[in-house]
């Protein structure tokens, strides 16, 4: 944590940024810290708090933190891929941002509270996480903690799943999707959701109704995840931001393993190895169109 | 105000009456993805409520305001367009248990659903509701109803409030419409009953004082004062816009309405929930938005909800229940930011010279 402040204080003293974007003790936990001077470095905290993905915070609809000027942000190995993402896709600038990263031991599920990481209260992403020594940086910090117990709750529950017949699973959604308001907090969190009109909301033609009927939702989840295919780096913010507890990180993951068994590609934390999303292939079997 | 005695067995009576009547009861209950969690819900026997465990997810809006409604239908026919409005008079039903916090909050919105129109699908529900509050004691450091003139023990928009005593509750009669719920039902009420629920009725203040001091009268002619404070471009950092804050909130009302086709000649207008913080709020048609960030839409909310509101309608917009800073992903804490702003408030201003 103090290479960190170090670091921090360093960009900030120089010039180099005009923020620092990392986590600092908040009211609830640890929270988002916007820090702007070389004197503040010292708020700067790294723990299994540190939950957000704040490679959101450089989506460049985030305008108020756009206009403080040029940014390092702390993130974990998971973070980076965000950030990684927004580069592939040609939102921001490699040269533009410095990534302070941090080894990492695996995180809690909320940021509030600070407890043990245990096989309940570890988050269920970082089951298998291949990211705990980031690819993708600028200064890379910290020593390697130990890797994290295994919460095996998300696994089952997806194991569960593909158990069920065609008709369960239909069932299953269908009473979670029920419970959306079409508020898209989901959407707003999430930092790979950038696109200046989003289809939601185009209106000519509507191509989804803006209303929390369980069509209209089903067909909002459906595409926003799909679009997500392979460019989800399942930081679950999506769920974090949901008010009404859905549990879209399971829908996330659900796809992710899809585009993981089809196309043996997981969201990499190299900018410049393309998605499936944008990639062509003419050997692809493209056995679903037959 | 009169009491009455309601023993367990007599609060379960009077769930089993109403319900065997067929009028709705809405109490907390356990969630069912989460039984940690309460949400409310329609129950169909007094066991499933889960009375004074801890503060639902989302406050009361939904069953007067639904996060989407039907207004009206249409049908385009050779004559013209044939339009049938929904009923406004609606089913009977008794909320049961709410927190003082969320039925305040039904008060307070009362009032913009009552100015320059008088909603009729929010009064054809409020009109046909009784609301049995309880006693709050499940607060937690996050709570700050005392700060905007609640509280725990706050009668404000309840027909009856139940405060725990020995054996069951005592049941303060507040309203002509509680005396007649619970008409038949409890009995006099013991002096020792009525002293211990004053008691807790005091005790349970206490608790929630100390996460924030009140905030003043005069708070609301500074933020209307301080609408271009360079404090606005940086108090939303962290904000992503998400607008669950919104949605959680007992206070927020603003809805959106939309025309949906079922058909080619058929189709409803809805009311859907919607939030100014989110971009698309005031978004014109023309491509230009006066709330271009999120400094400015979150300006928008605290101004709303601490000095417009105020200015039109006497009340905060805000019941200090706390849940905008429990749903919130980017830890922005509403109490906090208020209690900053107060400060900024009523500091002086700096002597300028020598």
């Amino acid at each position: 944590m103090n290479e960190l402040r170090e670091v921090a204080r360093k960009l900030l003293a120089e010039g180099t940024v005009q923020v620092v974007i990392g986590y600092e003790e908040g009211p609830r936990g640890v929270r988002p810290a916007f820090i702007t001077s070389a004197e503040q470095a010292d708020k700067l905290v790294f723990d299994t708090r540190c939950v957000q993905n704040l490679a959101a915070y450089l989506n460049p609809r985030r305008k108020q933190v756009a206009q403080l000027g040029k940014a390092a942000v702390v993130v974990k190995g998971c973070d980076a891929r965000s950030v990684a993402g927004m580069i592939r896709e040609k939102q921001i600038e490699r040269e533009n941002i410095v990534l302070l990263a941090m080894r990492c031991g695996g995180v809690l599920q909320n940021p509030e509270k600070d407890t043990e990481l245990t096989e309940e209260t570890v988050s269920v992403r970082c089951a298998g996480c291949t990211a705990r020594e980031p690819k993708l940086f600028d200064h890379l910090l910290g020593e390697l903690p130990p890797a994290p117990p295994v919460n095996k709750s998300r696994m089952e529950q997806i194991a569960a799943l593909e158990k069920m017949s065609m008709a369960e699973r239909r069932s299953y959604w269908n009473e979670q999707l029920s419970r959306c308001i079409r508020c898209h907090a989901c959407r707003e969190a999430c930092p790979m959701c950038f696109c200046v009109k989003c289809t939601a909301e185009k209106t000519q033609p509507q191509w989804i109704d803006p209303s929390s009927t369980l069509q209209a939702n089903r067909a909002w989840q459906t595409m926003r995840v799909l679009h997500q295919a392979g460019r989800c780096v399942d930081c679950m913010e999506c769920e974090r931001a949901c008010p009404e507890h859905l549990p879209l990180g399971l829908l996330a993951r659900y796809v992710a393993d899809a585009v993981e068994r089809r196309f043996e590609y997981t969201a990499s934390d190299d900018p410049s190895v393309a998605a499936p999303i944008g990639v062509y292939k003419s050997d692809d079997d493209e056995e679903f169109i037959r | 105000m009169t009491h009455k005695y309601l023993s367990h067995q007599g609060l379960a009576a009077l769930v089993a009456e109403l319900l065997s009547a067929g009028t709705r009861v809405i109490a907390p209950v356990r969630a069912k993805d989460d039984a940690g969690q309460i949400d409310y819900q329609l129950i169909a026997s007094y066991e499933e409520a889960a009375l004074g465990v801890r503060l639902p997810r989302r406050s009361l809006k939904e069953f007067f305001l639904p996060p989407t409604e039907v207004l009206l239908s249409y049908k385009q026919t050779k004559a013209g367009v044939e339009i049938t409005d929904v009923p406004t008079v609606a089913p009977p039903q008794v909320i049961l248990g709410a927190i003082p916090c969320d039925v305040a909050g039904l008060a307070v919105v009362d009032k913009v659903m009552n100015w320059d129109y008088r909603d009729e699908l929010w009064f054809g529900r409020r009109d046909a509701t009784t609301i049995v509050n309880l006693l709050c004691n499940i607060m937690d450091a996050t709570c700050f109803c005392t700060a905007v003139g609640l509280g725990p023990e706050s009668f404000t928009g309840s027909d009856v409030m139940l405060a725990p005593v020995e054996g069951g509750y005592l049941a303060y009669l507040i309203t002509e419409r509680g005396e007649a719920l619970l008409k038949g039902h409890g009995e006099e009420a013991a002096a020792d009953a009525i002293a211990h629920a004053e008691a807790a009725r005091k005790e349970v203040r206490g608790k929630v004082e100390p996460n924030l001091a009140a905030v003043p009268a005069e708070f609301s002619t500074w933020l209307a004062s301080n609408f271009d404070n360079p404090l606005w471009k940086t108090i939303a950092l962290r904000c992503h816009g998400c607008g669950a804050c919104a949605a959680v909130c007992p206070t927020c009302h603003c809805f959106d309405i939309v025309d949906e086709h079922i058909s080619a000649d058929e189709g409803v207008r809805r009311r859907n929930w919607d939030s100014c913080q989110t971009s698309l709020f005031t978004l014109h048609a023309s491509g230009h938005n006066p709330r271009g960030s999120q400094s400015e839409r979150f300006r928008q909310r605290i101004q709303h909800k601490f000095a417009i509101y105020p200015s039109r309608f006497g009340d905060l917009l805000c019941t200090g229940c706390g849940r905008c800073s429990r749903a919130c992903p980017g830890g922005m804490d509403l109490p906090t930011i208020v209690s900053e702003l107060v400060a900024l408030s009523e500091a002086k201003p700096e002597v300028s010279g020598q």
